[in-house]
């Protein structure tokens, strides 16, 4: 599906429509450049499923966990990985952990990697068109 | 009363003795591990190996601070959240390890309640012979890598958050446009000594928010503004001229809407003082400006000496002692950590 956002808050509808087909237990990848709403999209989604919490962007803190209320889903893990430069880091973030099925795990900048280190169950790619203007395509 | 205090919410590893009567403080000790070396590899705090790193620190900083069956302390404060889940958890367990072992009061403090008694811990005196505290209601601004707020503050332990950023905090906007101009981590020092050669008016990036009647913050469209100015003119990447501009006009735009939101809550709220803390708070263009906003409106300004802006234990001691005077302590089995921890 591909979608045009004219703003952050369509982003967030796009993202919570997003969020109604999963169940728990997926790995997302979010794909765009800095400033293409990867945060934002990450926002509407939690929201969407229950959270309160305030959604920041990992990319300080690598990894944020939000509690969510939703029948199946109970945390969101939201990584980072700009700043990583080579997957034997990975190791640090136990992420074989962080998978259970009560947790969707979104990921951003995966594509940091040459190959993605692990296989996403979903992908969304946002891109940048104008400041207000973002195609954002959910595979 | 004596108080230990222990912070790990980040990537600080932090232990403090204070002792206070009253109103009157006085810091026995502080100590403050940073492991900024060890995250440098990430270019950013790696939850688990900050908590791995905590773990290593801990009982060594301890056993120089205490001695081991607690003598002559009479409760023990923790920083409790917001922060990194697995980092927090080793300061608390400590504590409530400590707590149980020791039988003395638990107090859970939130970091950002710590910040905002830095200003506490100074030693200037007014005319009077009396140590400077802000008085309330006093206005925090808090900005940090993981925070930018307005919070009021009535009374001791009693807050009311004003307004805080929709998206990246201030702190974050300097570490990621540090990125952008190659600067290294952490970003904030890097970008404010580059502004002091630039030009802050070279570029005219966007000041979100400021036309509304608000006291919300947001800093991810200025982010966004600067990579793409950057890459109309990649060109120009190698040019110091041009990176100094660059980085005058992003820090001038951040000071800028920290400044004017700080003032119009000051309209609203009618503090009797103003307190500057987090991370930022050691920015300098910030300090000056912000200071000299106060001093136009007649409000004292209150900033924490450089050492206690950045994370330490000091500040969670004093949050801690004015709590557990107003009895706000928890049994050990009580606690956890909480990550999301809110200050209100």
């Amino acid at each position: 599906m591909t979608y045009t956002s004219h703003s952050a808050e369509e982003t967030q509808k796009i993202a919570a429509d997003f969020a109604q087909t999963l169940k728990g237990g997926e790995f997302v990848s979010l794909i765009g450049d800095l400033g293409a709403g990867k945060t934002t999209f990450t926002r509407g989604l939690v929201q969407a499923l229950g959270g309160t919490v305030r959604v920041k962007s990992p990319t300080f803190t690598v990894m944020n966990e939000y509690p969510v209320d939703h029948a199946t889903i109970k945390r969101i893990v939201h990584i980072d990985f700009y700043r990583f430069t080579d997957t034997s880091e990975l190791g640090a973030l136990s992420l074989e952990d962080e998978r259970r099925p009560d947790t969707v795990i979104l990921a951003e900048w995966p594509n940091i990697f040459t190959r993605n280190p692990i296989v996403p169950d979903r992908t969304i790619l946002l891109e940048y068109r104008t400041i207000e203007e973002r195609q954002i395509k959910i595979n | 009363m004596r108080i230990l205090a222990i912070e790990t919410s980040c990537d600080e590893t932090a232990v403090a003795v204070l002792s206070g009567e009253g109103e009157v403080l006085k810091l026995e000790s502080s100590t403050v591990r940073s492991q900024i070396d060890l995250h440098e590899t990430y270019g950013g705090v790696v939850p688990e190996v900050a908590a791995r790193e905590h773990l290593q620190l801990m009982m060594p900083l301890l056993h120089k601070e205490v001695a081991p069956d607690g003598k002559g302390i009479d409760a023990i404060a923790v920083t409790a959240g917001p922060g990194l889940a697995p980092a927090l958890r080793v300061g608390v367990e400590t504590a409530k390890a400590l707590a149980w072992a020791w039988q003395k009061p638990l107090i859970p403090v939130c970091h950002l309640e710590g910040h905002i008694y830095a200003p506490w811990l100074t030693e200037i005196k007014d005319e009077r012979g009396k140590i400077k505290v802000p008085e309330f209601p006093a206005l925090a601004l808090i900005v940090s890598g993981g925070h930018t707020e307005l919070v009021l503050m009535t009374d001791h332990g009693k807050f009311e958050r004003l307004g805080e950023t929709l998206d990246d905090a201030a702190g974050e906007a300097f570490d990621k446009v540090a990125k952008m101009l190659s600067l290294g981590y952490p970003g904030g020092p890097k970008i404010a000594q580059l502004a002091e050669s630039g030009d802050a008016k070279a570029f005219a990036f966007p000041r979100a928010m400021l036309d509304r009647d608000n006291l919300v913050f947001s800093f991810a469209g200025l982010k966004t503004s600067v990579l793409y100015t950057l890459r109309k003119h990649e060109d120009r990447l190698n040019d110091p001229k041009f990176k100094a501009d660059i980085a005058a006009s992003f820090q001038e735009a951040v000071v800028d809407v920290l400044v004017q939101k700080t003032l119009r809550a000051i309209k609203q709220v009618k503090p009797v003082s103003v307190i500057l803390a987090g991370g930022v708070a050691a920015n300098i263009a910030l300090r000056e400006r912000l200071d000299q906003a106060c001093q136009k409106v007649g409000v004292p300004l209150f900033v924490p000496e450089f050492k206690y802006s950045m994370d330490n234990a000091a500040m969670i001691a004093v949050a801690g002692y004015f709590r557990a005077l107003n009895g706000h302590t928890v049994k050990p089995t009580d606690l956890q950590a909480d990550p999301n921890m809110d200050i209100v």
